[in-house]
């Protein structure tokens, strides 16, 4: 059952399921996504977590930060392996030996963009098509934070990374990233949403919406890396803030595949220019010569807008 | 044999020596503790007009490794012990059709996730077989810094010459290791590639597996109107899949012979204070500097004891090493894995007696154990 939070003094006093004395990098993004999925609900869970940021440093021996039944697994299974504890469950419910079969549980898998976007994609797709009781939730840094910063599908044009590296002949990445919501709208999943932690009644009541709808949800969760995208940590709700209000991750949600609708709206619209002024790795960026890729993000951020409004009023 | 001095990392070295030695292709995957191999390639390989590209997993990583190859280029791909099981079915493929392929292991702690900082060695016996199926394996392992170079630069004219991959092996303390290195000149290293086997001839006379029993297959870089077929199936002399029992018993007894009937190519180990040495020594890889350490110490005290230490461990210098352990009573096998090389040494010396000096807490070994298991034998 969904906790009622109706403002933010609920929010922030609400009794912590998720303990907050772990590794993560000060001014981590992870830890505030992941805080509000577990207190957003009064329901068991049983989470699962690919090898990343948020495994290695939540379950540092001999502590841990959850307050749950929580499965550590290779870099691409989580999707996989909290299918296989759903399928257990709903059988041993059907068998009638489930101790507490009246207990709500729920099923959530966490994963980064690297093994979400990249290596654990067939994985995830598999496990949404099979239709599994399950929310996944992405923590998208856009990077491989946890082993040196290298460049994912989800690392946008323009960014500096280990191994995409901006120099004399190359100014970052080239490809703007994967749409990944709109690949896992397409498998015509239930629920499909984009959520920022900035933005925290919509995150919740999204990260609540895919919990109460049964079948396999997907959240994609902007989550800032201080870190990789070099910022001070201070400014993580700030520089959220800004990729929100410039439509770099515009707030919506896909219902069965099908209905989208945007969830927020900027009152003023701000250029992807301050967007990208306000962190290092796309700091070559404002060099003469890169003013073009500058131009292309720009360009590719309102046609990404003009299409998610235009779906919005098809209504298909 | 003149030198040049480079101060760097392991995996920087193993990098560099992969340019050097001609390759123009990576495809790779990030992985803990041997990113740094491909950082600093994507930085080196444009600049030769190579490519390196990150793949979406390590079994791509391989794979696009496996279709470069196949252009004629010399390609390479470098993971951890995690990412070998996840490439081991390319792996066993590119055995199969005869693919030559240079793959990096910097071995960290397992199985599984393990221990992902640590050091380990413990994909030794992993090396031998990584995949199902039957094959004679090349792993070389680097126990200095300047083997790092060395050694990938032999792996490669390893790979061209026996049409097969090449495992180097590092691990995390080589790799992230810092210091001087003393390489061969440029010059030299260029001057000893060796391109692998070419056939000239008419197209229509061209079997790239029709060749002799101790050979391997000559696969004509495509693009050049050389026709064949490619495949992970049993397949006879123009690559199409076979069933017909003489050529598939020849085919896998070829995968051997062709390694095997040429080790003395391929056999490569160092023997320190060896000449009057009265205890054996055997490590590999990082220990070694341990165990030279113990050496030097136990020398100091009136110890006679030397090192034999392998650089091919696949195949193993078993001659070698029958030599050694025939002639010295007391011998002593360190690794940090529950003696994945011991097994080896005892089936070369056939000795069951040989003891073993095993950690396997992701922690580097001491001078000091080793001394101490050593008195404690003597």
């Amino acid at each position: 059952m969904s906790k009622t939070i109706k403002n933010l003094k609920q929010f922030s006093t609400a009794n912590e399921r998720f303990e907050g004395a772990h590794l993560l990098c000060p001014g981590c993004a992870h830890s505030m996504i992941v805080r509000e999925l577990m207190n957003c609900t009064e329901d068991n869970l049983v989470l699962s977590t690919n090898t990343g940021c948020l495994e290695v440093s939540t379950a540092v021996y001999p502590y841990t930060s959850w307050d749950s039944s929580w499965i550590h697994i290779g870099f691409e299974n989580a999707a996989t392996a909290v299918a296989g504890a759903e399928a257990m469950y709903n059988a041993k419910k059907r068998k009638g030996t489930l101790p507490n079969p009246d207990a709500p549980v729920k099923f959530v898998a966490f994963g980064g963009d690297g093994s979400t976007y990249d290596i654990g994609f067939q994985w995830l797709s598999g496990a949404v098509e099979r239709g599994h009781d399950f929310t996944y939730i992405c923590l998208d840094n856009e990077v491989y934070a946890n082993t040196g910063g290298q460049r994912s599908s989800s690392t946008p044009i323009g960014a500096s990374t280990t191994t995409s590296p901006a120099g004399r002949v190359s100014y970052g990445e080239k490809k703007m990233k994967k749409d990944i919501v709109g690949i896992m709208g397409a498998h015509g999943a239930p629920y499909v949403a984009q959520v920022a932690p900035n933005k925290w009644k919509d995150m919740v009541k999204k990260l609540q919406k895919s919990l109460e709808t049964e079948g396999p949800c997907f959240i994609n969760a902007m989550s800032a890396c201080t870190t990789e995208w070099k910022f001070d940590p201070k400014d993580t709700i700030s520089v959220s803030d800004v990729a929100v209000d410039s439509l770099v991750f515009p707030l919506y949600e896909i219902i069965d595949g099908k209905e989208l609708n945007i969830t927020y709206r900027p009152k003023n619209i701000l250029p992807v220019r301050d967007y990208l002024g306000i962190q290092g790795r796309f700091k070559h960026l404002f060099k003469p010569e890169n003013q073009h890729v500058i131009e292309q993000w720009q360009k590719d951020v309102d046609a990404r807008w003009e299409y998610l409004q235009r779906r919005e009023e098809a209504r298909v | 044999m003149a030198t040049r001095e480079i101060i760097s990392t392991g995996n920087d070295l193993a990098a560099m020596a992969a340019v050097d030695a001609g390759c123009r292709f990576f495809g790779g995957y990030p992985i803990t503790p041997s990113s740094e191999v491909m950082h600093t390639i994507s930085d080196l390989l444009p600049q030769q007009g190579g490519t390196a590209i990150q793949m979406e997993d390590e079994i791509a990583g391989v794979a696009c490794a496996i279709g470069a190859s196949m252009s004629g280029v010399r390609s390479m791909t470098a993971t951890s012990g995690p990412g070998i099981s996840l490439k081991a079915e390319n792996l066993g493929l590119a055995q199969m059709a005869e693919v030559p392929l240079v793959v990096v292991n910097v071995m960290r702690g397992g199985p599984s996730t393990g221990l992902p900082t640590r050091v380990s060695q413990g994909d030794v016996a992993q090396a031998k077989n990584p995949s199902h199926g039957d094959y004679q394996s090349i792993t070389l392992c680097a126990g200095n810094l300047a083997e790092c170079y060395t050694e990938t630069v032999r792996a490669f004219n390893l790979a061209d010459r026996f049409m097969q991959p090449v495992f180097v092996l590092l691990d995390e303390t080589i790799g992230h290791m810092h210091g001087k290195a003393d390489v061969p000149e440029l010059e030299e290293i260029k001057a000893g590639i060796k391109p692998r086997k070419e056939f000239t001839g008419d197209p229509k006379d061209y079997k790239p597996y029709g060749v002799a029993q101790d050979e391997p297959a000559v696969l004509n870089p495509m693009f050049k109107g050389y026709r064949y077929h490619f495949t992970g199936l049993h397949h006879d002399a123009n690559g199409f899949p076979t069933e017909e029992i003489g050529t598939c018993k020849r085919l896998i007894e070829r995968l051997f012979n062709k390694v095997r009937d040429h080790q003395d190519e391929i056999d490569s180990y160092e023997e320190f204070m060896m000449d009057d040495a009265e205890f054996l020594l055997i490590a590999y890889g990082s220990v070694s500097l341990a165990a030279k350490e113990t050496i030097k110490q136990l020398r100091d005290q009136g110890i006679k004891a030397g090192l034999f230490r392998p650089i091919t461990l696949w195949p193993s210098p078993a001659k070698r090493i029958k030599h050694w352990t025939d002639k010295i009573d007391k011998v002593l096998c360190v690794e940090l894995n529950q003696g994945q090389y011991l097994d080896e040494i005892q089936r070369a010396s056939g000795r069951l007696d040989i003891e073993g000096l095993f950690k396997v807490n992701g922690r580097a070994i001491s001078p000091y154990e080793i001394t101490e298991k050593i008195k404690e034998m003597i």
